[in-house]
């Protein structure tokens, strides 16, 4: 069957399972301000230590656990669910495996995952290692949860047949596969093997977390919303396939610039640092294709989806290429431990991971018939967001260059305390425009009538029915067959 | 196989492929280093190294659960800066406990690894309680909970995590120069200038680490006041108070208390000792990172917190008196001369008063001659001594100080 015969309405109607984009949709966004909520805390915390009155659950350390699982499973996991509900079955022209095991998964995430994370970590059960905090009884129902996914994401592609495969398709493949592969190795296996040993799995699993799960997934949203929202292929898919096996090559070899000049053996710190070099020329492969695909939507396109997927796009460049440096010797040495690095893992997942998921949430909601969507709202979350990740981003870096320094000196410890204070409290500042963004993506996806996301397509890019889109992503080669 | 079907079957090579550039990335990064490691340990460490008490385990426990990790590392990498500041290198089998690993890769608070011997227990509790009761501008949480109301009433869970936190670096240190030795040997890597990093200079460089005996700098006694009384109250009144009279918000938890800085003269060179080597077995700790001109400037701030008071003229009788109490029963520890350096010297935990470097109040000897200094050997002498001996052996002491006579 081509997917131009699906182009009809009747045959078009069941395909997307739109309630499960839907829940998934709100989950994202209900668990983003959550996890936001917990952020805020923990950088309040840091001005007025005992602002909360030090109650056990909600002492720093569990809110920081809290907030970044939040936004690694809450946020980030709904949202991409929400557009793989919608992506996949566009891509493959077959629908999921199944609407029921939609709901399950959608209830082990939400239900076994995220929200008794959240609570296990405050009543203090956790693990004590990074983006694998959740403790290990958790760990098991994320892995559950995995095999689920590539049960409900996965056989529309091989129904399909695999060959001519769009790029997107081998993003989602990779990140779903992959992500069960990698998660053991930053969850369990520091539990069994000791100290050092562990660090270099740990390390692993922290670029692993943001390598294949992550970046393939967002990756997959920016591919897939700049041809549907721009209505021209792609740049160059050769190009998209390179950087795909570039990166699933590189990635993984990344982890262990986390400890450079540790006690772990200096080949595998210089392989690590290599590989981290070599990943931002990829990026720039990557992102050289994204951006002539953009070209000619100006710098801030007028669809809201296509506008964030493009912010993403130069946050990818900027958050790799800054990646790439702060591994090398010379850099890390100096920057490393320092508020720099939060402010780069900012940069990367509320800056171009957000973004993308962001951009993928108003695509596909746009495209909900029957969804509520407020334009206005998702202009409004455009701009606050952008504004708060680059005064954040800004503000960490430079902290991290003062930390650095008097680190470097003999000033007392404390100095670097003291110093940062002012930066922190901007930091805190800048969640004010981050947190009204968030609320303002709330507002677009649940007010404003319903339907209006199609109207907001007519009027950016032209009315096009949602199945005209997905012969477009196909790539070049199968249309000429 | 026809080329075309050959290239359109090209996704089972790639996705081959794929999956073996995920097993690369384990065996290089995981697997391998892990074997190197495990050899490394396996020739450097000690034969015995001491591991963990049930007690510092639970308390490892809490440490990982409260998310310490995340703002203090255990990693002091091979880096000057790192060695400076904390001391050498962590090694691979100084971790060999640790399931899971606790490196951290952020440094709000310093590095711990080698904490252990650097603060006292009470200082540690006192700490965990109210952080900011010591450390005026630390940002660290305050961890109430672990006690029932008071820092001087830990509950298990505090007594473990400092146990925990007083094990932290001490296997290497127990193990002594010749681990040191044992450790190179086994290295093996005369020509590793990195590797050899480990093994230079002292294990832990923390500068609130108390010094038995250190070279001391002398301080200049014209120390800029305003500038000491700002990093007094920084610094220093968390425990001794803003008016040096003990009674800072920290002082609760301590034993034994802090000093009544107010009740006491000093000279310039035992403020100079104190300050930089600490006060061992004490909460004192050493403030080896200020730098010199700042030690002078609080040693100043500090020595006015003393008011001078109209000194009584006393019969000659009370001061025999009080030398010969003196003589029979306090030389032992304090000293011939009141230096605090009695022949029992050596067998102190805690390091007796020094008479000729600090002049204590009437007030103040004639109160630990009475209720004796918790948490020391000075004992009350109450029992002993009559109300006319103590009275003449706390005027006694006074005389000793140099500049009185």
């Amino acid at each position: 069957m081509s997917l131009r015969s699906s182009a009809n309405p009747a045959a078009d109607a069941p395909l997307v399972e739109t309630r499960l984009v839907y829940a998934h949709g709100v989950a994202a966004i209900v668990t983003l301000l959550i996890a936001v909520t917990f952020g805020i805390l923990a950088s309040l915390e840091l001005l007025i230590p005992d602002l909360a009155g030090n109650p056990a659950w909600l002492s720093w350390g569990r809110l920081r656990y809290d907030h970044t699982q939040g936004i690694l499973f809450g946020w980030l996991g709904n949202a991409f669910f929400a557009f793989l509900y919608h992506a996949v079955p566009l891509l493959t022209g077959r629908r999921v495996t199944s609407a029921r095991l939609g709901r399950w998964l959608f209830g082990l995430w939400n239900f076994a995952v995220v929200a008794p994370g959240w609570v296990l970590v405050l009543a203090g059960f956790s693990q004590p290692l990074e983006w694998a905090e959740f403790p290990v009884v958790i760990d098991v129902f994320v892995v559950l949860a995995l095999v689920l996914a590539i049960i409900q994401f996965l056989p529309p592609f091989f129904w399909r047949g695999l060959e001519d495969l769009y790029v997107s398709s081998w993003y989602i493949i990779g990140a779903l596969i992959f992500t069960l592969l990698a998660y053991p190795m930053g969850n369990f296996v520091p539990e069994l093997v000791p100290g050092a040993r562990g660090a270099a799995f740990s390390g692993l699993w922290i670029h692993d977390a943001v390598g294949l799960y992550v970046t393939p997934l967002a990756l997959a949203i920016l591919y897939f919303v700049i041809p549907a929202a721009t209505r021209r292929p792609i740049f160059s898919h050769f190009l998209s396939m390179l950087g795909f096996w570039l990166l699933f090559f590189l990635y993984p070899l990344n982890g262990t610039h986390h400890y450079i000049f540790s006690v772990i053996p200096m080949n595998a710190q210089i392989g690590a640092i290599t590989a981290s070099a070599l990943l931002g020329v990829d990026v720039i492969l990557v992102v050289t294709n994204l951006l002539l695909s953009l070209r000619g939507s100006g710098f801030f396109p007028r669809d809201v989806g296509l506008r964030f997927v493009a912010m993403s796009t130069v946050f990818y460049l900027i958050v790799s290429i800054q990646g790439s440096i702060q591994a090398q010797m010379a850099v890390n040495q100096a920057i490393h431990f320092s508020d720099w690095v939060i402010g780069h893992s900012h940069l990367a997942m509320l800056g171009f991971a957000t973004f993308a998921a962001a951009g993928g949430l108003a695509h596909v909601w746009q495209r909900i018939p029957w969804a509520r969507y407020n334009a206005r709202a998702f202009d409004w979350a455009y701009w606050l967001l952008f504004a708060g990740v680059i005064l954040m981003v800004t503000d960490l870096t430079i902290a991290g260059i003062v930390e650095a320094r008097l680190w470097q000196s003999a000033a007392p410890w404390l100095d670097s305390v003291r110093a940062a204070r002012p930066y922190w409290i901007v930091r805190s500042g800048s969640a004010i425009p981050v947190a009204a963004g968030f609320i303002a993506l709330l507002l677009g996806l649940t007010t404003g009538p319903r339907g209006a996301g199609l109207q907001a397509v007519e009027k950016t890019i032209g009315l096009e029915p949602v199945q005209e889109i997905a012969p477009r992503l196909a790539p070049v080669a199968s249309e000429a067959s | 196989m026809s080329g075309g079907r050959f290239l359109r079957m090209s996704y089972v090579v790639a996705s081959v492929c794929g999956v073996l550039f995920f097993a690369m990335s384990v065996a290089l990064l995981g697997i391998w280093p892990g074997r190197v490691l495990e050899d490394e340990t396996r020739r450097m460490s000690p034969p015995h190294p001491l591991g963990l008490s049930t007690s510092e385990q639970r308390g490892r426990a809490i440490y990982g659960r409260e998310g310490c990790a995340y703002c203090h590392t255990q990693q002091i990498r091979y880096l000057h800066a790192d060695m400076a500041r904390f001391g050498a290198p962590t090694l691979a089998w100084e971790t060999r406990f640790d399931y899971p690993h606790l490196w951290g890769t952020r440094r709000i608070g310093p590095d711990l690894s080698r904490e252990g011997a650097n603060r006292s227990q009470d200082w540690q509790l006192s700490h965990l309680y109210a952080p900011r009761a010591l450390v005026k501008d630390s940002v660290m949480p305050a961890y109430p909970s672990l006690f029932d109301g008071s820092p001087d009433r830990p509950r298990q869970e505090a007594r473990d995590l400092v146990a925990y936190l007083g094990s932290l670096g001490r296997a290497r240190e127990l193990a002594g120069p010749e681990g040191e030795a044992h450790a190179r040997a086994g290295c093996n890597c005369p020509n590793d200038e990195m590797a050899q990093m480990a093994f230079h200079g002292p294990l832990d460089a923390s500068p609130a680490r108390a010094l038995g005996q250190g070279a001391v700098p002398k301080l200049s006694a014209a120390g800029n006041l305003d500038r000491g009384r700002e990093l007094y109250a920084h610094n220093c009144s968390g425990c001794h108070g803003s008016r040096g009279e003990a009674d800072g918000p920290g002082a609760a938890g301590l034993h034994p208390k802090p000093t009544n800085l107010a009740g006491h003269e000093y000279t310039v060179d035992r403020l100079s000792t104190v300050l930089w080597n600490g006060i061992a077995g004490t909460a004192m700790p050493g403030w080896r990172d200020l730098p010199g001109n700042d030690l002078a400037s609080i040693a100043q701030a500090v020595r006015t917190l003393h008011t001078p008071q109209q000194e009584p003229t006393l019969p000659q009788g009370i001061l025999d008196l009080g030398a010969k109490v003196y003589a029979a029963n306090c030389t032992q520890c304090h000293g011939d001369h009141g230096g605090g350096d009695g022949s029992a010297v050596g067998e102190l935990a805690i390091p007796p008063a020094d008479f000729r470097g600090g002049r204590p109040s009437v007030a103040e000897s004639l109160r630990a001659l009475r209720n004796g200094v918790e948490g020391t050997k000075m004992a009350p002498w109450t029992g002993r001594l009559s109300e006319a001996e103590l009275t003449a052996v706390a005027y006694y002491v006074r005389s000793l100080f140099p500049e009185a006579q």
